[in-house]
């Protein structure tokens, strides 16, 4: 372990690397994607938006004071006509034009549905979606005011839906995909690439010859990597925590614990990768995929249930997919360890496996090394 | 003038020579944009299905003609699949809770007379948050039953309801399909493939120290620099058309002129290039760099504009992404490829991405002579 560390010493632009840059990279890059925990944030509310009132009517006025009142259009832009306004699209002057058709109020008032037509330049990527669910909500609750009896009614026999479950800020949902990712990326890293190199310089069959025994190698390797986790996981939290305000839902030695056990699953998998030969350019490349891979298999972004046929099959294969299911479990809903115990044991089950068939492949490499 | 022309055609030369004798770091070239593409279509697909099996627990304390009805609509829901009813509420919750199931909706007592009375009734939604996506699905089909029940019920008492639809006319006309994506990979894939290029065309070098011996040549390091980019220019050609013909297959339209998508992509990788460039003169070893390349790959997609438009982040986000050159160009390549703008209206795309490689590059040259 302190050959490890020695190591690591030298090589200052590793040290930076591997604690600094990519627990600080990637938090404040979700920070700044997301804005912060207690943020409330709607990405249309600063956007120059056209409303175009074709009907001029009272009811269409009231459907303006709605919009812009609502707190998610602040830059609501009046006075342009419904042409000139769909010209500017795609200019960046203009995002989306919000049209008035001229029947709107007659239509209401006669218990049709009347219309409103967006136009939204649709090459800025969700914005579409975001347009789409600020404008229900105000619509939803939209009263025309019309004095009908019929409205009135409609009120009144609503069914409203209690929604019950925690409720999880972005920021917070993102912050499980962040610390997994730091810890699977810079520890498959550390152990897959540092063996690889060492048998590049030769200097892990000198290792062998020594009198340390292979699983004590593998014990120092392992212990020398959870102990950078934790700086990680300090880094990665503590900015979460004091720079965005993220709360997650359960305490920091869980949230520890599952760290360091998901550190553990990649580092025996490090270990079997480097056990069947890879050089320091294969655990490169092998690295890559395996972040883009658990990207779209592990529950990353998509729950596992969404997944179809073979997509799901390798999810429920995958051990990583139940380390983000603790995380999540935890880290958002509050759930106890005591009750993600399937997950648990898979987990577990996998980092015996993992570290088993690497020791056994490491030391038939050793024999041929040594002999 | 003449020399330098022709120093730099003999690099370029020899870079492909040496990617052909290299088979491993070839097939990454030509394997790369087809694996990412084929992982983003897994994503694209389990969010753009039309209908989904989320399991749902549902507990009908209520038995009444009405409830029945909200049941069958839910029942026949494409996007959730009600595994079990329940006899209590405490079972629907802890079906939630244990994990049997991603929601569980309870139809309290009195539910039905409420509404044929037309006072407001309600009904407990409870959702497992943890999974962010799938939850949200359940809160959207359970609103859609809801809603569907109460036009019924509205109707079947003489009531009408106001209603004020929403018609969405994208300017771009293409359909609301998982393609969203395409452009901002296509930019992705040029930004990593160059990062890669500059680990295979200096770093390595210098570990092989074939890079000294080059540097100890006749061709000046600007031809020598100059060589290697037109070398990432000509991958990036390569990688571009593979690209395009993945679109094409997928069935995207590239309304604007495909000469301006492979102008923009060669920009994104001469400025990745100049960046690499000058990285790599403080970083000498291709596996730290190589690292560095992945560690700011997650940062890229959320702030480059590679899945979410700039516009759509948070103001802190917003800024960092403006002050990125690749965000210019992703803005561009959807412009290009969604709206079929022309040259004039990513003139300011472009300036950025060039100004930003033209000042890059000498700083590097400068950096690398004082290295060597």
């Amino acid at each position: 372990m302190s050959n490890e560390f020695r190591l690591l010493r030298r090589n200052r632009t590793a040290i930076i690397i591997s604690l600094l840059i990519v627990p600080v990279f990637f938090t404040v890059s979700l920070g700044g994607a997301t804005g912060g925990a207690g943020e409330t944030f709607s990405p249309t509310t600063h956007i120059p938006i056209a409303f175009v009132d074709n009907d001029l009517t009272a009811a269409s006025s009231r459907l303006y004071n709605a919009i812009s009142s609502s707190g998610n259009f602040d830059n609501l832009v009046q006075g342009y006509r419904e042409d000139n306004a769909v010209a500017l699209l795609g200019t960046g002057r203009v995002f989306a034009v919000i049209t008035v058709p001229e029947g709107f109020e007659k239509n209401l008032a006669n218990g049709n549905a009347a219309s409103l037509v967006v136009y939204v330049d649709d090459s800025v990527n969700g914005l579409e979606e975001e347009l789409s669910s600020s404008l229900h909500r105000i619509l939803r609750n939209f009263e025309p005011d019309l004095a009908t009896e019929s409205v009135a009614s409609r009120v009144s026999s609503g069914i409203e839906i209690v929604r019950k479950g925690a409720t999880i800020s972005g920021f917070v949902f993102g912050l499980t995909i962040i610390l997994a990712l730091v810890t699977i990326f810079a520890t498959f890293y550390e152990i897959a690439g540092g063996m690889s190199r060492e048998s590049e310089d030769g200097t892990y069959a000198r290792l062998l010859l020594s009198p340390t025994s292979l699983a004590a190698v593998m014990m120092g390797k392992s212990m020398y990597d959870l102990l950078l986790n934790v700086i990680r996981t300090f880094v990665v939290l503590g900015i979460a925590v004091y720079a965005y305000g993220g709360r997650p839902n359960t305490d920091f030695g869980t949230i520890l614990a599952l760290s360091l056990l998901i550190s553990l699953l990649t580092m025996s998998f490090g270990f079997l990768i480097s056990a069947l030969g890879a050089g320091v350019r294969a655990v490169i490349i092998i690295e890559f995929f395996l972040v883009l891979f658990l990207f779209s298999f592990s529950g990353f972004i998509i729950d596992r249930e969404l997944l179809r046929g073979i997509s799901q099959t390798i999810s429920y294969a995958l051990p990583w997919a139940y380390g983000m299911e603790l995380l999540r479990g935890t880290m958002l809903v509050g759930q106890p360890l005591s009750a993600l115990g399937t997950q648990l044991t898979f987990v577990l089950a996998s980092i015996a496996l993992f570290y088993g068939l690497s020791y056994v492949l490491l030391r038939l490499s050793r024999e041929r090394l040594v002999m | 003038m003449n020399r330098q022309i022709n120093d730099t055609a003999a690099v370029t030369a020899k870079e492909l020579r040496q990617l052909l004798r290299d088979p491993l770091s070839l097939a990454l070239t030509i394997m790369f944009p087809i694996l990412l593409i084929q992982l983003f279509a897994v994503i694209v697909t389990a969010f753009s299905a039309t209908s989904y099996n989320i399991s749902v627990v549902v507990s009908d304390l209520d038995g009444s003609s009405v409830s029945k009805i909200l049941v069958d609509k839910l029942t026949s829901s494409h996007v959730i699949h009600v595994i079990q009813f329940l006899q209590t509420e405490e079972q629907a919750l802890h079906a939630v809770q244990s994990g049997a199931a991603t929601g569980a909706v309870i139809i309290p007592k009195g539910f039905g007379d409420a509404l044929l009375n037309s006072r407001s009734a309600f009904i407990v939604l409870q959702t497992d948050n943890s999974k962010i996506t799938s939850s949200a699905l359940v809160q959207s089909a359970v609103t859609s039953s809801v809603q569907a029940l109460s036009a019924m019920t509205a109707h079947g008492s003489g009531m009408y309801s106001a209603q004020v639809e929403m018609v969405l006319r994208p300017i771009s006309g293409r359909p609301p399909s998982g393609d969203t994506f395409l452009p901002g990979m296509l930019g992705m894939i040029t930004i990593l493939g160059a990062f890669d290029d500059i680990v295979n065309a200096i770093t390595r070098e210098r570990e092989r120290g074939t890079f000294p011996r080059m540097v100890l040549t006749p061709a000046s390091i600007l031809s020598i620099y100059s060589g290697k980019i037109s070398a990432t220019v000509v991958l990036n050609a390569i990688r571009t058309t593979l690209m395009v013909a993945i679109f094409i297959l997928t069935g995207l339209v590239i309304r604007g002129n495909i000469l301006l998508v492979y102008l923009t992509t060669t920009l994104i990788a001469m400025f990745t290039m100049s960046l690499g460039l000058l990285l790599s003169t403080r970083i000498r070893s291709s596996s730290t760099l190589t690292v560095l390349e992945i560690a700011i790959t997650f940062p890229l997609f959320q702030l480059s504009g590679a899945v979410q438009s700039p516009e759509m982040l948070a103001p802190g986000g917003r800024a960092i992404a403006w002050m990125l050159p690749w965000t210019y160009g992703n803005d561009a390549l959807r412009r290009v490829i969604y709206l079929g703008v022309g040259i004039d209206a990513i003139a300011i795309n472009i300036i950025v991405l060039l100004v930003s490689s033209l000042v890059l590059l000498p700083i590097a040259t400068l950096l690398s002579k004082r290295t060597i």
